[in-house]
């Protein structure tokens, strides 16, 4: 395993805030005095992903995952800890780091508004000193993968939120960066939009072999695009490892769903096989010990014979898992 | 850095295009206050016989024509910009790109210039005709005049970016930046000619960046001081540039480490 692109140890960054009840008293009593309270956004996290990973960053809102971000790429300088990203350090904000990186964040535009893509690519094109040659490649790529024919030659103004999305993610792109942090790219989008982005990005790793770094509220978007996750909840790091590894670590129950046979549903009582969680119509869902869910499943077809119509085993969904994870906050790295 | 200015230029001035009657709009608006201004002084010295101190009717037209190019050359709204910039996240892109976000704005900056000053001019001539202005400028002043508004420009642009600075601190600056917009209007020139202020105000006035701005290069385009003088002004014009230009650097790389992201 060679050096990795991204190595943060003990990252911190704390946040002063200045706080105020509601009130006229408290209003004027702010006047003289302020009330600051600090907030440690992140409160010490360590990983390390190496070259050409595609890394999702799980939490719930508020949980430190932008700010993280945020000083990865060096927009915000850290309270502690150090961070290395294709060996600089980020908020030293070299134009060699710079040059390298991306940050994209979903609903922020950094075209300029009255102009169309295209020109804000030209000056794109200089500020990175990107060559011609280059440059026509990569716009050329970055315009099949999106498809954005039509929509380069529009001033931004006058472009849809998801058509804008597509042409702020070619712009995030021009300089071919070798990391790219992306900040739910697909928030606001609709369904297809998002499936489209989603193949795009697995797309551009493939073909580039470029590190990204993902946040997402859609775990759409992460079951698609990543088989390593790394979970943080206020600020602190509660999992990193494989996606598939995350239901079993942090889920100890399996779901059961039992397909009957018309009527059977009413007549089995089938809380003898595990806690029934859901039924609808004859589809029985039941939460079964993680262990003995072969041993459960078996009983069920043996006993409820030519009641049963269809059974299956499965995980938890992803999203139940991340839900479980973040109210229990369980704290676990694989390795 | 000459190719990522000609595709900053060429972005900007269609970007400007759009908006080209807005720009004309303000620009017509920055020349309203001062032809005020010129006919209060006028009526006063209409009624002290045609005469205030050393300026007569047809000095102070030539004065304020001179102030209002000037004005509209070194003008500058950086806080007010750079504060929207910072609360609603936009700074962000650019704080991640190779390019200092001050060079935007200075295309920005010109380029507004550059779409406001044919029909400002024309304005202005109409101005100087119906006050009968009388310029005493030489050649020398003429070139002396172009050194001097470059760096009045200069000082009120960087000036700007020192108090819009203070937004990373403070996120909203529009108070300091008022503030700073109504000091340049007491001490730049906009009341009265910087020779015409009362003693006290008039030391406090040259002591001050202020004047440095848009007075000075008003005075020597009229030809108001002789020519070792407006050189002198000129080299004190430089100090402030450079003082500025050296602050800007600290409050920067300061207030650079203070940026929270809002909005971002």
């Amino acid at each position: 395993m060679g050096e990795p692109i991204i190595d943060v140890r003990d990252l911190r960054k704390t946040f002063r805030v200045t706080e105020r009840q509601e009130g006229l008293a408290a209003t004027l009593r702010s006047f003289v005095r302020r009330q600051r309270r600090d907030v440690n956004a992140v409160a010490g996290i360590t990983f390390r992903i190496e070259a050409g990973e595609v890394v999702g960053f799980l939490g719930p809102n508020g949980a430190g995952k932008t700010t993280t971000l945020k000083v990865l790429s060096g927009l915000l300088y850290p309270t502690a800890g150090e961070a290395h990203v294709l060996g600089f350090v980020p908020w030293r904000r070299e134009n060699a780091y710079l040059q390298q990186m991306t940050l994209l964040m979903g609903n922020r535009t950094q075209l300029v508004w009255d102009i169309p893509a295209a020109d804000s690519f030209r000056v794109l094109q200089e500020i990175y000193g990107v060559p011609d040659e280059s440059f026509r490649r990569t716009v050329g790529e970055l315009t099949e993968l999106l498809e954005l024919q039509d929509l380069v030659h529009k001033p931004v103004r006058n472009l849809s939120l998801g058509e804008r999305m597509k042409v702020e993610f070619a712009a995030g792109l021009i300089q071919s960066p070798r990391v790219a942090f992306l900040d739910e790219p697909t928030i606001g989008l609709d369904v297809s939009m998002q499936s489209r982005i989603r193949r795009f990005v697995a797309e551009y790793n493939r073909r580039t072999g470029a590190t990204i770094l993902l946040t997402s509220h859609y775990m759409d978007d992460v079951v698609a695009l990543c088989r390593r996750v790394i979970v943080i909840h206020h600020g602190h790091l509660l999992y990193d490892g494989p996606l598939a590894d995350l239901a079993e670590r942090m889920a100890p129950y399996k779901i059961i769903t039992a397909t009957l046979r018309d009527g059977a549903a009413a007549t089995i009582d089938l809380a003898a096989y595990g806690t029934v969680t859901g039924r609808d119509e004859g589809r029985v869902t039941l939460k079964v010990d993680r262990q003995g869910a072969p041993e459960r499943a078996a009983r069920l077809v043996n006993e409820l014979g030519e009641n049963l119509a269809d059974i299956s085993v499965e995980d938890p969904p992803i999203e139940e898992v991340i839900d479980r994870v973040f109210s229990e906050e369980r704290v676990g790295t694989a390795t | 850095m000459i190719d990522v200015y000609r595709a900053l230029f060429v972005g900007q001035i269609q970007a400007a295009s759009q908006y080209r009657v807005q720009s004309v709009l303000w620009m017509l608006f920055s020349v309203i206050r001062p032809v005020i201004f010129l006919a209060a002084w006028v009526a006063v010295a209409n009624a002290q016989g045609g005469r205030v101190a050393s300026y007569d009717v047809r000095d102070f037209a030539a004065y304020y024509v001179a102030l209002s190019l000037v004005s509209n050359l070194a003008t500058s709204w950086n806080a007010y910009d750079f504060e929207f910039e910072v609360r609603m996240g936009r700074l962000s892109p650019k704080l991640l790109r190779p390019l200092h976000p001050i060079h935007y704005a200075v295309v920005e900056n010109i380029v507004w210039k550059m779409t406001t000053i044919i029909p400002l001019l024309i304005v202005l001539g109409f101005v100087a005709v119906t006050f009968d202005a009388r310029f005493r400028a030489t050649p020398v002043h003429l070139v002396l005049f172009v050194p001097s508004v470059i760096l009045g420009g200069s000082l009120a642009f960087l000036g700007g970016w020192v108090i819009a600075t203070s937004a990373f601190w403070t996120t909203r600056v529009h108070a300091v930046s008022t503030l700073w917009d109504r000091a340049v209007f007491i001490f730049a020139g906009q009341i009265a000619p910087l020779a015409l202020l009362p003693g006290a105000l008039q030391t406090i006035a040259l002591v001050l960046p202020f004047g440095y701005m848009r007075g000075v290069p008003a005075e020597i385009l009229q030809g108001a001081v002789d020519v070792p003088t407006a050189m002198l002004l000129i080299a004190v014009q430089a100090i402030w540039v450079a003082i500025f230009y050296a602050l800007l650097q600290v409050v920067w790389r300061v207030g650079v480490r203070q940026y929270t992201g809002v909005g971002a």
